[in-house]
């Protein structure tokens, strides 16, 4: 019997065992005790880090994406070492190093001194992070441009059957938010909550969770510190915690990861959550 | 039809040469007391709009309110750095407590100012189509600091300011490109031809504009039944783009 395409990897001869991945009961403990981030691949798509400043200590890789109406598809890609444009990358950057801090951080510089072609210069550097086998990347970054959803969408949905994990900031602004708003990404809003670890789930879409990013102490420009606020700062902290769990169990899909968040949440009511 | 007076020829240049001074009156008064009402609520010392500038380089503020007003307006600063040019960039909203640690953004506001802020909350402006520019609101009253409710707020105010900025370059667009024909145009069949010249000549997007109002001036010569019927198709065009916005690049 003829199958159709798609179902020939369900057939009976070929069908692989797959080896689980979840626990029964999923526990902090399970999740991340012990892990440092150690050998997972974090990107940073955003005004560059600062290598130096002490929060961050150093990259393993940087690149400036940025526009230029002579080179192939009007971007061009600059790799070696570079500063921060603005001071948020290096905050972002000195986050997930907190909590998780044997990670490999990538600077992927996309935000530079104008806005032109900016929604292409994003979409070159997401493009990157996949063709470099980063594991994580942390966007704390959005366009509400609808010309851009149709481009963002096919992207973000290569980076989630490659298991690139997609950590995206929702702006506060009505209207949409691209790439935050799709299923595939990780979206994330700030809450007041000040612990690292501490974090929420809303099951009501499309942002998804909830982590700190009000008044905090983050790194700023000139290795110097600032105090700020907004779900920019809220996703690099769910960027750390999805990149200390990929270091203890490297197998975890992007749904599977999505369900350990779900499940580890702070207001999940279930009996079983301490460990 | 005669061909006109002289001074209505310089008056039609001299408007299309000002641009943007000649907005609708109320356009203006409309931001001014969109920034006054967000002043007003969020208990603060200043809140003022800012425009990314044609080639997206710089951001000129073109309103203000409350403390340092006057010598903010008109002013411009690098879209490449601070916290005002973070935030247009990147499409996200942002709070800073204390601005005066971040030494750079500071210099540069004091030097154009005089007044450096402790604190500030800025939100880009932006619709579907393109990114505008930015809102600020400077130094909040101290109790709202430790919230996020301030930021959702503020985006009210962002999406209706940015409405207003939106509509007005419509109008803006479009007026130029009919006061530019008219300046140049001395007979009716000359103005129809300018039209067309300026929308086979003028850079994009105005080229579009250019467009429209020649055909606009067509339909104007032609039968009240071919008019109604293209009233349809414009509507028909209009309900579609609604649904399936689109613009030009960034």
């Amino acid at each position: 019997m003829s199958l159709p395409a798609w179902s020939e990897q369900f057939d009976r001869d070929r069908l692989r065992n797959v080896p689980s991945t979840l626990p029964p009961i999923i526990t902090r403990e399970w999740a991340w005790a012990g892990a440092t981030g150690a050998g997972v691949r974090v990107a940073v798509v955003d005004s560059g880090v600062d290598a130096g400043h002490p929060a961050v200590g150093h990259v393993d890789g940087a690149v400036i994406v940025e526009h230029d109406p002579e080179a192939p598809s009007h971007v061009r890609f600059v790799e070696g070492a570079h500063g921060d444009v603005f001071g948020h990358g290096t905050a972002c950057a000195g986050i997930i190093r907190s909590i998780a801090p044997d990670c490999e951080l990538f600077s992927v510089r996309v935000l530079g001194a104008r806005l032109t072609g900016k929604g292409h210069v994003f979409a070159a550097g997401l493009r990157w992070t996949l063709e470099h086998d980063m594991n994580v990347v942390n966007m704390s970054l959005s366009t509400g441009k609808q010309d851009y959803f149709g481009l963002f969408h096919e992207i973000a949905d290569a980076a989630y059957f490659r298991n690139v994990m997609l950590v995206c900031a929702v702006n506060n602004v009505p209207g949409p938010s691209y790439p935050s708003e799709y299923a595939s990404v990780f979206s994330v809003a700030a809450h007041v909550d000040k612990d690292p670890l501490h974090f929420d789930y809303n099951p009501e879409p499309p942002v998804e969770f909830g982590a700190p990013g009000v008044s905090l102490d983050v790194a700023w420009l000139d290795r110097g510190r600032l105090t700020a606020s907004g779900n920019s700062f809220a996703a690099p902290h769910i960027a750390g915690i999805v990149a200390l769990t990929l270091s203890k169990h490297p197998r975890l899909t992007t749904f599977e990861m999505k369900t350990v968040l779900a499940s580890l949440a702070d207001n999940r009511t279930a009996a079983h959550r301490a460990g | 039809m005669s061909p006109r007076r002289d001074p209505v020829t310089t008056l039609a240049r001299l408007a299309a040469d000002l641009g943007v001074s000649f907005l609708p009156a109320g356009h203006q008064e409309l931001l001014r007391s969109i920034t006054e009402a967000a002043r007003r609520l969020f208990e603060a010392g200043a809140c003022s709009i800012a425009l990314l500038t044609d080639d997206g380089a710089e951001l000129q503020f073109i309103t203000a309110s409350g403390a340092g007003a006057d010598a903010v307006t008109e002013m411009r600063i690098p879209a490449g750095q601070g916290i005002a040019g973070w935030v247009v960039m990147s499409g996200q909203a942002i709070a800073v407590d204390d601005v005066a640690q971040d030494p750079r953004f500071a210099a540069t506001v004091a030097q154009a100012t005089g007044y450096v802020p402790r604190s500030i909350l800025a939100m880009p402006l932006e619709t579907a189509r393109r990114v505008l520019g930015v809102i600020e609101v400077l130094d909040r009253a101290e109790h709202r600091a430790a919230t996020n409710r301030d930021m959702e707020l503020l985006g009210v105010f962002a999406a209706q300011a940015a409405l207003a900025i939106e509509s007005s370059t419509v109008f803006n667009d479009l007026g130029r490109f009919l006061l530019e024909a008219w300046a140049g145009a001395s007979t009716d069949t000359d103005l129809a031809d300018r039209l067309r010249r300026h929308a086979s000549t003028a850079p994009q997007p105005r080229k579009d504009m250019a467009e429209i109002a020649g055909l606009f001036y067509e339909l104007g010569q032609s039968s009240a039944s071919e008019r109604r019927l293209a009233a349809r198709v414009l509507r028909e065009v209009l309900a579609y783009t609604r649904d399936r916005s689109t613009g030009d690049d960034d």
